[in-house]
């Protein structure tokens, strides 16, 4: 996406909103933006609100300042082997301080595991090859449109000991200053169909030991908040779509 | 008869200071990509550096891994040339095929403290003879007798052997 483009963009969605107090926060739903994290406790919620209609200098600073973005920016997160059930997210970001209206402009990172259960990540320092085939597998960043809404082709996450099947989430305002960091819960039936029934595709894990919503240590007192909608089967591949509060 | 087959190691660092357009651009992005990083590890906002997060932060010491995905595209820019190195005639010559990246420090309130590290690791050289301190080294050997295209060119602090193996020929 055109750096300018959504820079333009990011402002009107932010800059045009009245200070809005919790009470006249989105009327189906009063809980605040949901924020959770399995490395550490408390919500990352960066409250901010412009009443003012001139772009501010850091606005116009951008997460992108230079010719090349991260190698984040792209739809497409799959690792390249196949291995899998497709699964496409549709994320809706919506701004909690404006009416849950559509938050156009936030950049959103997500991140989950492979079938086995393992992230793409090391700690410290360790060597890349010039074939530059993606290490950040299953990592990926886009920008929401008009419409608050970024899109992402992935697979249907494994899971590991301890934890629910759950997408990772970071919403970040145009200028890359943290929103909302929180997770994607799946229905249990679901994952424990997909991880049953799915060896064919790559989960060969089983379900032995696996982790319910209610028992995992952050989903289960604010699951409902967010449980996304899944469509579709191991076979055919999956449609997720959920819609996510950020304080902006 | 010994043949001793060399890569090198070029490192280059990145900081407030650099002088070329590849440079400041990588710098610019890699800081914007660890300001946004560090975030995860610091939903507490108690922390400015980097230095303060991998000391202080479990799993913080991944912000490498995640920043490095910055320097991506700017890696294929090169296309696989090592920057800055040169032989005695001021010709780039050396190509990289593997890298590393590392964040040497950090601090999300002043980018004037930032900098990061890339390692380039070169394609195998036969390292034949060392002039005075001028390494004199090929890409190929031939056999049979015929002229080898040398690279004649000095080791410095950034740039050193990372590996050797001599074969019995």
């Amino acid at each position: 996406m055109d750096r300018k483009l959504f820079v333009r963009h990011a402002f009107s969605a932010l800059g045009i909103v009245a200070v809005a107090p919790l009470i006249h926060a989105c009327s189906k739903n009063n809980d605040s933006a949901s924020a959770s994290s399995d490395e550490s406790s408390g919500s990352s919620s960066d409250v901010t609100t412009d009443t003012s209609c001139s772009v501010s200098p850091t606005e116009t600073e951008g997460p992108f300042p230079t010719k090349q973005p991260s190698s984040y920016v792209r739809s497409d997160i799959t690792k390249g082997d196949g291995i899998g059930s497709p699964l496409t997210a549709k994320i809706t970001i919506v701004n909690s301080n404006n009416n849950c209206k559509s938050l156009e402009g936030a950049i959103v990172d997500i991140w989950h595991c492979d079938v086995d259960g393992n992230y793409s990540e090391y700690g410290g320092t360790q060597m890349q090859s010039t074939n530059f085939q993606s290490v950040h597998w299953l990592r990926g960043r886009q920008v929401t449109d008009a419409n608050g809404l970024v899109t992402f082709k992935s697979i249907f996450p494994g899971w590991y000991q301890g934890r629910a099947t759950h997408i990772h989430v970071h919403v970040y305002n145009a200028s890359g200053t943290s929103l909302l960091v929180t997770q994607i819960a799946f229905p249990d039936t679901l994952a424990i169909t997909v991880n049953s029934t799915g060896s064919a595709y790559g989960y060969t894990k089983g379900t032995s030991g696996y982790t319910y919503n209610n028992a995992d240590n952050v989903f289960s007192d604010s699951v409902a908040k967010e449980m996304a909608t899944v469509t579709g089967s191991v076979d055919k591949g999956f449609d997720l779509s959920i819609t996510i509060k950020a304080n902006a | 008869m010994k043949r001793r087959i060399i890569t090198l190691c070029y490192r280059k660092i990145i900081d407030a200071n650099c002088s070329d357009e590849w440079c400041r651009n990588v710098f610019a992005a890699t800081y914007q990509e660890f300001k946004m990083q560090a975030q995860f590890y610091n939903q507490q906002k108690k922390h400015t550096t980097y230095k303060q997060l991998i000391d202080d932060v479990p799993g913080a010491n991944k912000l490498n891994f995640l920043v490095s995905a910055a320097i991506i595209d700017y890696l294929k820019e090169l296309n696989d040339q090592v920057p800055d190195v040169v032989n005695n005639l001021g010709r780039s010559f050396l190509r990289f095929k593997n890298f590393q990246f590392e964040i040497i420090q950090s601090d999300i309130t002043s980018s004037a403290s930032h900098a990061v590290a890339i390692y380039f690791m070169s394609q195998p050289l036969i390292w034949h003879d060392t002039v005075g301190d001028q390494m004199i080294t090929s890409e190929n050997y031939n056999d049979d007798n015929c002229e080898m295209i040398i690279n004649q060119f000095r080791l410095s602090e950034n740039l050193g052997i990372y590996t050797l193996q001599t074969l019995e020929v």
